[in-house]
């Protein structure tokens, strides 16, 4: 619907789009006595901006009644011209106020929108002792500023989309052009266009969309809170997406190994960062691993265990009234209630808590006889175990629990079929042309240098293989 | 299309299947499962003759509960009888429900009865046995091995613990006691030699030990003739003597000097002791350093040449001595000459034991059937007898 | 993932073939030729490089199998041919699966475990072998380290306590024992077999047949060497020790303290075991699927079924290993050379002759 360029006719039109009780209209006349009408939402819209920087300068207004001279009187930077209704209302939804007046068949959109942000602050995942500490926030101009200040180069590309049919929600593809695969930017643009969804709340909604497999148990897209670390993927070859509303931004392909890296390692000697990536993938073998292992010990394969271990478990375990794995089962339930518990409970109250868990659920729960003692190291060393590597608790937990019923069930060997079983899923899959567990299947040796070793800065010359980087090396020697 | 809409929900619904099956075992949690409250943890076993077969004195570990003060191992012994072990073993479960399980059976003792026919007979059973560790301490005792694994240690919870001490490797480098596992035994049985040994035990009461012993007592079911009165007396264990099989029966005995010179022939010992004479006075001299071998020369008469060489220090002297001579390890050469002939001795009087008894300890069956078919062919029959001793031993000082 | 690499055939050649050959095998060749065991598997791995070298010359062209006979034959007797060799990997992939099922009662458990306790085993099966054979190429990148890792780490626990003297005098067995141990070893040896079905999966690279002949023998030699280990172990009781390469290193004398910490080496090896005693009947899926066109669903179909008829021949073979044993590698054991050692030069013969006429 266009504007006819008569005001009430327009206004009226326009609020019949809009008929929300927020969206407000001032009306002012000029000196020369011209009609203005600014219609804006109520609570996105800075009023006082509006005042400084369109109405003020207009109300002295003596030019004539075309766009291009009234504009040339608005102050705001932020300013253009639309006829089409629709577009306009989409655009104070946004938060910019838009200008009518008489006998014009355009409006002037002006960019006075409020903006809530919260400040930059160190995400609370994502954390590293040493390294920047900033993390990305829910707005997406400074999310791409933070990105913009760290790659100073024309290559790099942010090409903006608007997904979600109500919240129209603002995305940002971010690539550095001649070291990202084309094919690669065109297949994330293609997904994400083709999204039909209703409201985009929060980034985690277009990973189900960019995967290839939507209902695998496992990552497929890499997710990050920090500039940092988005801008090195990006500069590695990825696609980065950056999302209005969230704070944690995407990254495509998505390896395995990046979960086991962390900025840090980049900032501490290569030996260290080698020690820590292997003690995060022995932390969580341990979390995966352990209580299914101590489950199947003690129901079918009791050699596992040295023969004082086994005196001592069986007599922890002699009155407890429940089997081992349905015992181990409880435990695990328990510890998983706890932790969603203080994740979601205030502060204050989460303090409480910790003490009721520990003291009372735990000491409490040994000493009446519920569960015994090995249960409940075995399942705090597992917890332990599954915060090493953050970035995939979800899926780690998950794993657990299938670990444990498969041992409760069958066994060891139950344990070994369900290893085999994930690790032909994890061979198999792909995403967006490149292997989940490269650089290890299919081997890349190359890339081994940045995998679970951490070779010397010098010696990864070359951008990540896997990735097809069309421009392979980062680092030349003199 | 309709099938094709079925199949892309096929992987769906097998998950679920899979799911519900998957928590129905975990459940149910009976898959032919024996846990670790239905078991019996075998921690030693001892198999002795009767009129009808066998009795089979398995010591269970018992757990102590969660106390941690208590600590150790307490344990219960339970007497089966059967015609063969595998019944003993049967009769086990029928007495008391719990399922034995082998798999930490450290120690298998043969009652002296059962020593003396072919053991194999009746150990085939836990060769066979998949569960069972076939790295398990082997030996004979003195008497019954039911009033061994029954009797009270004066120095551990569980008599078998304490046995099992006597063969640790810390012994075995003394000279002073000489393993053997199952597997090994096996091996030598299946082995062109067919000879073997293994330590003998044999037990005396102990007054004024430390109190140890945890046994919770002792059961006899399949109606075991009791299980003797040993257990109100402590009692301490020693394994010095060497009983010889050949063909899987116990056939001599070697003496503790015996014992110690097939170890030296073996190079084992690092710390063992012996006695030699300084005019006429006992002198005790430490092995530091043992290399020894057997070696048979089919040149001519079949010599089988046992060396031994040993370097020592003076370890304890029978006379009073000045605090020079204390500081000093070294050995006079008249010590020397006697500890050469000592042990000349000792390995001689090994040589005339194993010959006695045909038991080729010395594994010269096996030297010659490893270096030459067709001599192992020509002499199998008669190399035990013919062949002649050619035994020299080297003793040095430790400077 | 459409293709395997030429990396991942020398791995699957030199760390994942070999590795089957450590359950049963050893005690069957001790059983045959007593301390001469190691002389029927240099032998064995000495004729199989040269079938597997011919077999990977066969891949020069990049065709598959049935194309490659059908080129020179007509689609016919390119499907019998293509047909009968996935009846073969059928037939061959018996052995390694009771093999298998023993292994996994045997070591899993304390206690003789029921039979569904190996149930689970053919969902992993009708899984794996719904998937495209070429999709073992990074199945075999990631086994390989798994393997070798696993085989080190038993071999490091075992070869101290080994009395090497206990395989000589060579030759004691005589020429009927090694005879006995070479005829049926055959069982055992069907790799070449393997790669017939991979033709077309993977491109030929320069010198390619040499070097996946060399990487056999390289698995070739870990294997004799873990013979010669087993049975300076076990000497003249290794007939008896099933499930070989759990047996060995039990005897390390760390294990006091530490409990059973082979087992993790041991777990290590079942894993990469497991993925290869699906590979027969992926194979054997592969030539249904060459001979017959790629349909949808086939392979999954194929794959469902034949892990049921799998299932059903291990629940009723449950207690008759030994009878089937005998039977597939003592009465049968003609059907391996010439499935495994005569084929592979037979059709690099054919595919001579066809190229002087094409020419």
């Amino acid at each position: 619907m266009k504007i006819s360029g008569n005001l009430q006719k327009d206004v009226a039109a326009f609020k019949k789009l809009l008929p929300a009780e927020d969206i407000l209209s001032f009306d002012f006349v000029s000196q020369k006595g011209l009609a203005f009408t600014v219609l804006f939402a109520d609570p996105i819209t800075d009023k006082e901006l509006l005042g400084e920087q369109v109405i003020r300068p207009l109300l002295r207004y003596e030019g004539t009644p075309k766009a291009e001279d009234v504009g040339k009187k608005i102050t705001s930077p932020e300013k253009r011209t639309e006829s089409d209704l629709n577009k306009l209302s989409e655009e104070v939804l946004a938060g910019n106020p838009v200008l009518f007046f008489e006998g014009m068949d355009e409006a002037i959109i002006v960019g006075t929108k409020k903006v809530f942000v919260r400040a930059i602050a160190e995400p609370s995942t994502d954390v590293a002792v040493k390294g920047p500490r900033e993390g990305f926030i829910e707005d997406i101009k400074i999310n791409t500023s933070l990105v913009r200040r760290r790659l100073k180069t024309p290559e790099l590309r942010m090409d903006f989309l608007n997904v979600g049919r109500r919240s129209d929600t603002f995305v940002a593809v971010c690539y550095l052009e001649g070291t990202t695969p084309q094919k690669t930017v065109d297949e994330v643009k293609q997904k994400l266009k083709e999204i039909d969804i209703d409201i985009v709340p929060d980034s985690s909604y277009l990973t189900h969309f960019l995967a290839s497999r939507p209902y695998s148990l496992l990552k497929q897209i890499g997710t990050t809170e920090k500039p940092d670390i988005f801008c090195a993927k990006i500069a590695e070859g990825r696609v980065g997406i950056l999302v209005d509303g969230s704070p944690i931004a995407l990254t495509a392909p998505y390896l395995l190994v990046e979960d086991f890296q962390s900025s840090e390692d980049y900032f501490v000697p290569p030996y260290r960062a080698t020690f820590t990536r292997v003690l995060r993938l022995l932390a969580l073998l341990v979390a995966i691993y352990l209580p299914a292992f101590y489950i199947a010990a003690q129901l079918f394969k009791l050699q596992l265990f040295p023969i004082k271990l086994l005196m001592t478990i069986s007599g922890s375990i002699r009155d407890i009234p429940f089997s081992p794995s349905l015992e181990m089962l409880l435990v695990l339930f328990v510890l998983e209630v706890l932790n969603e518990a203080s994740i979601r409970m205030p502060k204050y109250v989460g303090m409480a808590l910790s003490v009721v868990g520990a003291l009372v659920l735990g000491e409490t729960a040994v000493s009446a006889g519920f569960v015994s003692t090995p249960a409940i190291i075995i399942i705090a060393f597992s917890g332990i175990g599954l915060y090493a590597v953050p970035n995939l608790i979800e899926q780690t937990s998950v794993l657990r629990l299938i670990m444990l019923l498969v041992a409760g069930s069958v066994g060891t060997y139950g344990i070994i079929l369900a290893t085999a079983f994930l690790l032909f899923y994890l061979v198999t899959a792909e995403n967006l042309g490149a292997p989940v567990l490269a650089p290890f299947s299919p081997m890349v040796g190359r890339d081994l240098r940045d995998s679970l070793v951490k070779y010397n800065l010098g010696s990864l010359e070359t951008r990540p293989r896997t990735l097809k980087s069309k421009n392979k090396r980062r680092l030349k020697h003199e | 299309m309709k099938l094709h809409k079925f199949l892309k929900t096929v992987p769906m619904k097998l998950y679920l299947i899979l799911l519900a099956v998957i928590l129905f075992s975990f459940f149910s949690n009976d898959f032919g499962l024996v846990d670790i409250q239905k078991t019996a943890i075998i921690l030693a076993a001892g198999v002795d003759k009767t009129e009808e077969g066998f009795s089979l004195t398995s010591q269970i570990a018992v757990p102590k509960g969660s106390d941690r003060a208590q600590g150790g191992t307490s344990s219960v012994n339970i007497t089966t009888q059967g015609e063969t072990v595998s019944d003993c073993v049967t009769a086990l479960f029928g007495k008391t429900g719990w399922v034995p399980k082998l798999v930490f059976c450290d120690l298998i003792v043969l009652g002296e009865e059962a020593a003396k026919e072919d053991v194999i007979s009746y150990l085939n059973y836990f060769l066979r046995n998949e569960y069972m560790p076939d790295n398990c301490l082997l030996a004979v005792c003195e008497g019954k091995a039911e009033k061994l694994i029954t009797s009270t240690s004066a120095i551990d919870d569980a008599s078998s613990l304490a046995i099992e001490k006597l063969f640790s490797d810390a012994a075995e480098k003394s000279g002073k006691v000489m393993t053997n596992t199952l597997k090994d035994f096996a091996i030598d049985y299946y082995d062109v030699g067919k000879s073997s040994y293994l330590p003998y035990v044999k037990m005396s009461p102990q007054k004024g030990a430390i109190p140890g012993g945890d046994s919770v007592g002792s059961g006899s079911a399949g109606g075991s003739g009791g299980s003797g009165g040993s257990e109100s007396e402590e009692q301490i264990y020693t394994a010095e003597e060497t009983a010889l099989f050949a063909e899987g029966k116990m056939v001599g005995k070697l003496p503790a000097e015996q014992t110690l010179a097939l170890s030296l022939l073996e190079g084992n010992v690092l710390a063992g002791t012996f006695n030699a004479k300084e005019k006429g006075k006992p002198v005790t001299l430490t092995v530091v350093r043992n290399s020894g071998g057997v070696s048979l020369d089919m040149k001519g008469a079949p010599t089988a040449k046992l060396t031994v060489d040993v370097t020592c220090r003076l370890c304890c002297r029978g006379t009073t001595a000045p605090i020079e001579d204390i500081s000093s390890d070294a050995v006079s050469p008249e010590i020397l000459e006697d500890a050469k002939n000592v042990l000349k001795g000792y390995i001689e009087g090994l040589w005339n034991t194993c010959k006695e008894a045909k038991c080729d300890v010395l594994e010269l069956k096996r030297k010659l059937y490893r270096s030459s078919l067709k001599k192992y062919e020509e002499w199998e029959e008669f190399l035990l007898t013919s062949v002649r001793p050619d035994i020299s031993a080297d003793v040095k000082s430790m400077k | 993932m459409n293709k395997i690499s030429e990396r991942q055939i020398y791995f699957f050649l030199a760390c994942i073939a070999p590795v089957a050959k450590l359950i049963v095998m050893p005690a069957r060749l001790a059983g045959y030729c007593g301390n001469d065991l190691w002389l029927p598997a240099l032998f064995q791995f000495a004729v199989q490089s040269l079938a597997v070298f011919c077999a990977l010359l066969l891949a020069k062209r990049g065709k598959s199998l049935y194309d490659l006979l059908a080129d020179r034959t007509g689609t016919i007797f390119a499907k019998i041919v293509v047909l009968l060799v996935g009846a073969f990997l059928l037939f061959a992939g018996i052995l390694p699966l009771l093999e298998q099922k023993l292994f996994v009662q045997g070591v899993f458990y304390d206690t003789l475990p029921s039979i569904l306790s190996f149930a689970p085993f053919f969902l992993f099966l009708a899984y794996l072998c719904s998937k495209p054979l070429a999709s073992y190429g990074r199945v075999f990148d990631l086994l390989a380290p798994i393997a070798l890792v696993g085989l080190a780490g038993v071999l490091l626990f075992s070869v101290g306590n080994a009395d090497y003297g206990a395989i000589l005098p060579v030759g004691a067995s005589g020429a009927r024992g090694l005879l006995k141990g070479t005829a049926y070893s055959f069982a055992w040896f069907y790799d070449s077999a393997l790669l017939l079905m991979m033709l077309g999966k993977f491109d030929y690279k320069k010198g390619m047949a040499w070097k996946g002949a060399v990487c056999y023998l390289a698995g070739g030699a870990a294997v004799v060497f873990f013979l010669v280990v087993f049975y300076g172990i076990f000497g003249g009781t290794a007939v008896n020790q099933f499930f070989a390469f759990t047996k060995t290193s039990k005897y390390f004398s760390g294990f006091t303290v530490l409990g059973r910490v082979d087992y993790l080496f041991i777990f290590l090896l079942s894993l990469a075991s497991s993925f290869y005693t699906a590979l027969p009947v992926s194979g054997a899926i592969e030539s249904i699927v060459q001979a017959f066109g790629q349909k949808k669903y086939l392979p999954t179909l194929l794959s469902v079924f034949l892990a049921a008829g799998y299932f059903l021949l291990t629940y009723l073979l449950d207690f008759r290993f030994g009878d089937v044993m005998r039977a597939i590698a003592e009465q049968a054991f003609y059907l391996f050379p010439a499935f495994a050692l005569l084929l592979p030069p037979l059709l690099l013969f054919l595919l001579i002759g066809g190229k002087h006429e094409t020419a």
